[in-house]
């Protein structure tokens, strides 16, 4: 009896961590998604498709877009990548690697949002898609470093 | 004797669950700190990030000083030494296509047309040679004060008067500093105008007061309205037969400028 009572919180620790993995694994692939897709039209010179009439085109062209030359979509793609390789880390490393990455990706996606509302005076939807995964991730990334270590099933 | 061994293990399960409780609460104030230091090494790096980022503190003041200043003049002038200028115009008068450029100089988008977009390959190609002309119309969009507007323009039609009203828009799209700061100012208006090659500069002092170029400002602004421009850059092209055509919003590309030039010739 008191080896069921003592199992089961630990069998629901793993499970909301297994839950919360696989939501971090499909929201970093949905940014691998659009960070690699800005990524590949910003390399071959292409047009971003979008929904509102030169929204993304001109946010895409403007001085925000490049960090000292390097197009943020390369940056905003490591930090998907370097978010989804942290859940390769199963320890404590692993989960406040990626919430590190996310905190820095959020910090960075609000301060771009808020260029393209008040000095570019654009919206790129793929931007403001790439801003709410990293809000999504940073809050589900934080909830995994402030909970206890799951144990290992 | 067995409430004596039960006493002990009951002494000994307090001390175990007492450690197992320390360890838990070191265990958990250590991840707390650890993750305080990672909100404050995030915040560090974002700022960082901020202040490296084109639109940072950097762009702030505008104007360029030593061999940054040196480069982007010697860039300016290598792209229209040679091309005609008078007023705000660029090319040659008897080009068959007009493109009109509704543009504010404090506008970044306008920058990004100018020196990224389509307009350096545009000036490089068809202005030089003739197949094209430029003629620059001033349109408030992103200076938020309309005398400083006024003022701004002013300047570079100023120069316009010594056919250099390309090399000081040029040189302002260039050195344009971070929107809304207030940056234009006398002394910015006045660096500039001394960056620009053989610019008279008390000339343009003078031709400043003059209160034609401040008709011409107001001018550009009706023509823009009445043609229904609502933002910056907006270009009208216009072939030899009057037709016209506008490239998309935003930052359009050479290919766009080309494909605009096609459908008026």
């Amino acid at each position: 009896m008191t080896t069921v009572s003592a199992t089961r919180p630990a069998t629901t620790q793993a499970s909301t961590d297994r839950r919360l993995r696989i939501a971090i694994l499909v929201l970093s692939l949905i940014g691998i998604g659009v960070a690699g897709y800005l990524t590949y039209v910003h390399y071959e010179g292409l047009k971003v498709l979008c929904l509102s009439s030169g929204g993304c085109e001109t946010v895409q062209a403007s001085s925000y877009a490049k960090l000292d030359g390097v197009p943020v979509a390369v940056l905003g793609l490591a930090g998907y990548i370097g978010i989804l390789g942290s859940l390769a880390i199963r320890t404590e490393l692993g989960r406040i690697a990626g919430f590190t990455i996310a905190l820095i990706g959020f910090g960075f996606s609000m301060y771009l949002t808020y260029r393209e509302l008040f000095t570019i005076k654009a919206i790129c939807q793929w931007c403001v898609s790439s801003a709410v995964l990293m809000t999504v991730l940073a809050i589900l990334t934080a909830i995994r470093a402030v909970r206890d270590e799951p144990a290992r099933l | 004797m067995a409430s004596r061994t039960k006493q002990k293990e009951e002494a000994r399960a307090r001390r175990l669950a007492e450690e197992r409780a320390h360890t838990e609460r070191v265990r958990r104030e250590r991840r707390l700190r650890m993750i305080g230091g990672v909100v404050l090494a995030a915040v560090a790096v974002v700022a960082v990030l901020i202040a490296v980022s084109s639109g940072g503190t950097s762009k702030a003041t505008g104007l360029q000083k030593g061999t940054g200043q040196a480069k982007t003049v010697a860039g300016v002038s290598s792209l229209l030494s040679g091309i005609p200028q008078s007023g705000a115009r660029l090319g040659n008068p008897k080009a068959p296509v007009t493109m009109t450029y509704f543009g504010d100089l404090e506008c970044p988008i306008c920058q990004e047309f100018t020196l990224s977009g389509g307009f350096p390959q545009l000036v490089a190609n068809e202005v030089r040679t003739g197949k094209v002309q430029v003629v620059y119309k001033a349109f408030e969009t992103a200076t938020r004060v309309p005398s400083v507007f006024q003022t701004q323009q002013v300047a570079a039609l100023a120069a316009g008067q010594q056919n250099l009203f390309w090399d000081f828009a040029e040189l302002f799209y260039h050195e344009q500093g971070q929107e809304g700061s207030g940056y234009v100012t006398e002394s910015y208006l006045q660096g500039l105008a001394k960056q620009v090659p053989g610019l008279n500069f008390v000339k343009w002092e003078s031709s400043r007061n003059q209160s034609a170029l401040a008709s011409q400002v107001i001018s550009d602004e009706h023509a823009g309205s009445s043609l229904g421009v609502t933002g910056t850059p907006t270009l009208v092209f216009q072939g030899p037969t009057g037709k016209t055509a506008s490239p998309p919003e935003g930052v359009p590309t050479y290919a766009d400028l080309q494909q605009a030039i096609k459908q008026v010739s």
